[in-house]
């Protein structure tokens, strides 16, 4: 008798739209399971629908069973029982689920005292016994601190402990890390892993992403469009995937292997420097499309020590070369994005791009126009970088007719032209962004670049905010303008796997320093700075991670 | 396996978006927005109420059985009859035809003292909002002296500088409801400002006043639109309030606030008509108007409160 047993899940909106169709799956103790499946699967939605958290006014059919209980048309006071003693769940943003005004400690202890009864000291005993449990370095110290003195990854883990704190028998995970930095998503999973093993707990672990699946869950479970797809131990459904769609989910998923996780076989090996210089004249590297030397930039707070975003950052780029710049959050990767867009000012340092000097911020018409001739960027969630009342069409023609004296007709004509570069068609020239998918979004917001015709194109996690799928598109994309136009990249990302696609180079950034530039192979396979092999090791992989990857026996 | 670079046949075409946003269209999509399909009834009322108010004050001639200055010596505060539905006032004239008339000014000054405030107060929020700064202070401590002043304060004082009738009102008080109008807009353009796609023009070589006026300015006219209708009621209020102060529109023109003036006399011989229609004109108009402000605010606006 397993832990949790769902079996013929389904989900009806009032509406009368059907999110789950019949789901069916099994937990048993000790063992994970990974739910993975893209935006809008459903695998968020089946997991709540354990612990009670359906949608208000939703219509559940099929069976959960929880611990040998029903949670489907349980009563309220059921449900919570349910949550004291059998299940609980940590979230996606630990910031968001905590109370900002409270102590760690009165987080921690509420439950205790008011579910379990203990007094004020047994709870705060247990608290302690809890924070030390998920690895916070002082535990008695923390129950004394607010929230917002913590990092997202402790706080993820103050999170694991009060959910802990019931001892359940089941942790629903929903993208626990995905929020995170990469070694802080290492760590959240180690000590995930550690209580499962020490309390032989179930674990539903909720994740968009294929390798840190791989890396945790006993078996897998995928889904897509509220069905399941395929099942199986995770080894075997990454390595050998039965449905088409994991198949295609496992080949776009980008790995840091080699000669694996390439979307299309023509972009296997992305250092192919020539190919993308092919259709540049004479072929020779020696332009340098952009120099920075010295670039810094420092935040000054009220009453705190001052911010060392960027600490003399010194780069080239050569004309039609793609150099990535990773590093995890707070590294000063965007704020040197920002500075090389002149949208932010530099303290220090020079910037030039196709040999003018561009360390200012632009004042008045020419200037800014040739600015932004000079580079474009691309911003990281195509959600907000487009107006939502402007149609797609319309920001590509008014970026043409700012940069050339074309009439309307002939602007809308090249915004069509454009738009057909990047795999859309004139339909949705008409279309407004929200009527737009993120993936179409993103292209959009590329054409529009593109239509300025910039020497150097930015790109700031460009893909990050997207599906797998749709990432590996709009990789592809990038990597077919480069060849064809021979467009020189910039691109800022926290993930190398993604950047080992894209491009020859990296540049490893720590706390607003570069630590290390290398090309991309050279720098995965034998990095020589201690925090590039980290960032390198924290990456998840598939356990047995010598097995054959993923991509060989797809491909 | 490979993955089509083609986008999926899932996110085919778009649906077909309409054109640009412009007051007739956003119309459309208020009145179409899911709440839309069942209106409930005092909604419906509401509307028709402030519909026929409207049509009244424009084919007032057409609409009033006599001239609104029309005098009739024989029925002096009379009750109503065929003749005189509403009856007739102190000085004999017909008052459901000074209603009508009366429907002009009443409705007419508030709809400028709206635009007024609006137009003033968007572009004094649009400043503030889009520079910050000591601009957006020295903006700052202004309004909040201007909300340290009634408006029927203000605008008694322009009254008296100027001189009595509409045009004064309405100035004064277009003035001292901008700050409202004012600071709402300084708070969505801030938010605007932070987004993204600001720097995204910012980065393709726009100018800062082509943002703010071509760009953000749109993006929150319908939230700040929807907000100031809600002032139409209490100005509508003040106005009238004006009139029956003497200070506002003149007799012999009809005004609803001046006829509950010049109706005081009569009350105390009996005749409470002639004050209590236009009063109740008033109060009609006033909650038919804010019931429809809410209702616009909250479809436009997610409900902001004012």
């Amino acid at each position: 008798m397993s832990l949790l047993e769902i079996s013929n899940l389904t989900l009806d909106l009032p509406g009368g739209a059907r999110l789950l169709h019949g789901v069916s799956l099994a937990v048993g103790a000790g063992e994970t399971v990974g739910l993975v499946g893209e935006s809008g699967s459903g695998k968020s939605l089946t997991a709540r629908a354990v612990i009670g958290l359906a949608p208000d006014r939703a219509a559940l059919g099929g069976r959960i069973e929880l611990d040998g209980r029903s949670v489907i048309g349980a009563s309220g006071r059921d449900i919570l029982a349910l949550r004291r003693d059998s299940a609980a769940m940590i979230f996606q943003d630990p910031r968001s689920g905590i109370n900002p005004m409270r102590t760690i400690g009165d987080h921690m202890t509420e439950t205790l005292r008011l579910c379990e009864g203990l007094s004020a000291a047994a709870a705060t005993a247990r608290a302690v016994e809890l924070l030390s449990a998920v690895r916070l370095p002082r535990p008695e110290e923390h129950l004394r601190q607010y929230p917002h003195e913590f990092s997202g990854g402790m706080l993820q883990r103050v999170m694991i402990a009060g959910a802990l704190s019931g001892s359940p028998r089941l942790l629903v995970c929903d993208e626990p890390t995905t929020a995170l930095d990469v070694t802080t998503q290492a760590e959240i999973v180690r000590v995930l892993a550690d209580q499962r093993d020490a309390r032989g707990m179930g674990m539903l672990f909720i994740t968009h992403d294929l390798n840190l699946a791989a890396s945790i869950c006993d078996r897998v479970v995928v889904m897509r469009a509220g069905r399941i797809e395929e099942e199986g131990p995770a080894l075997r459904v990454f390595t050998r995937p039965s449905a088409d769609y994991t198949a295609r989910l496992v080949a776009t998923t980008p790995t840091l292997g080699p000669g694996s996780g390439s979307g299309s076989g023509a972009d296997e090996r992305p250092a192919d420097v020539p190919a993308s210089d092919a259709p540049r004249s004479g072929g020779r590297a020696s332009a340098l499309a952009l120099t920075a030397s010295g670039l810094s930039k420092t935040y000054h707070r009220h009453g705190k020590p001052p911010v060392r975003a960027v600490v003399e950052a010194s780069f080239d780029l050569e004309a039609g070369a793609a150099l990535a710049v990773v590093g995890e959050s707070g590294s000063g990767k965007s704020t040197l994005a920002r500075m090389i867009v002149g949208l932010e000012p530099t303290d220090g340092g020079e910037l030039a791009i196709a040999g003018r000097d561009r360390a200012t911020i632009p004042r008045g018409r020419r200037e800014r126009l040739a600015r932004a001739r000079s580079v474009q960027m691309v911003f990281q969630d195509p959600y907000l970088s487009l107006d939502p009342r402007i149609t797609a069409g319309r920001a590509i023609e008014d970026a043409l007719r700012l940069h050339s004296d074309l009439d309307r007709a002939s602007a809308t004509s090249r915004a069509v032209d454009l738009l057909e570069q990047v795999g859309l068609t004139a339909a949705h020239a008409e279309a407004r962004p929200r009527t737009l998918s993120g993936g179409q979004r993103q292209r959009v917001a590329i054409a529009r670049a593109l239509a300025i015709e910039p020497d150097v194109l930015v790109l700031d996690e460009a893909t990050s905010a997207l599906d797998v799928s749709v990432q590996a598109q709009v990789l592809d994309l990038i990597a077919r303008l480069r060849r064809e136009r021979g467009l020189t990249v910039l691109f800022i990302s926290h993930d190398l796997a993604v950047v080992r696609r894209v491009c020859e180079e990296v540049l490893v950034m720590r706390a607003g320093e570069i630590v290390e530039r290398g090309g991309t192979v050279r720098l995965l396979e034998a990095p020589s700075h201690p925090y590039t092999r980290l960032l390198i090791d924290s990456v998840p992989r598939p356990r047995q991670a010598d097995a054959q990857p993923a991509g060989a026996t797809v491909a | 396996m490979t993955i089509p670079t083609t986008p999926p046949p899932a996110a085919g075409a778009p649906r077909p978006a309409p054109g640009r946003v412009g007051p007739a269209t956003l119309a459309v999509q208020v009145l179409r927005s899911p709440r839309a399909r069942r209106p409930d009834a005092v909604l419906v009322v509401a509307a028709g109420a402030l519909a026929v108010m409207t049509l009244a004050a424009v084919f007032a001639p057409f609409v009033a059985p006599y001239p609104p200055d029309a005098i009739d010596l024989l029925a002096v505060n009379a009750p109503p009859s065929a003749a005189h539905w509403l009856g007739t006032d102190g000085l004999g004239r017909d008052l459901l035809s000074r209603l009508v008339y009366g429907a002009r000014t009443a409705l007419l000054g508030p709809l400028l003292v709206v635009i007024g405030s609006t137009v003033i107060g968007m572009l004094l929020g649009l400043i503030a909002g889009w520079r910050g700064g000591w601009i957006d202070a020295v903006l700052g401590r202004v309004f909040d002296v201007l909300f340290a002043f009634p408006s029927l304060l203000l605008a008694i004082m322009a009254v008296a500088l100027f001189g009595k009738g509409l045009v004064a009102p309405v100035i004064a008080m277009s003035i001292a409801y901008a700050p409202f109008v004012a600071r709402l807009t300084r708070s969505l353009v801030k938010a605007e400002v932070s987004r993204p796609y600001v720097s995204a023009y910012r980065v393709q070589g726009f100018g800062g006043a082509w943002i703010a006026f071509r760009r953000v300015l749109p993006n929150v006219t319908p939230i700040v639109g929807a907000q100031s209708t809600l002032n139409f009621g209490y100005v509508l209020a003040e106005l009238a309030g004006l009139s029956f102060l003497g200070l506002g529109v003149q007799p012999p023109t009809p005004d609803w606030g001046a006829m509950i003036n010049e109706a005081q006399s009569g009350i105390l011989a009996g005749a409470f008509l002639p004050a209590l229609v236009p009063a109740i004109a008033v109060v009609i108009a006033v909650v038919a108007v804010n019931i429809l402000g809410d209702e616009l605010s909250d479809r436009i606006g997610g409900g902001i409160p004012a």
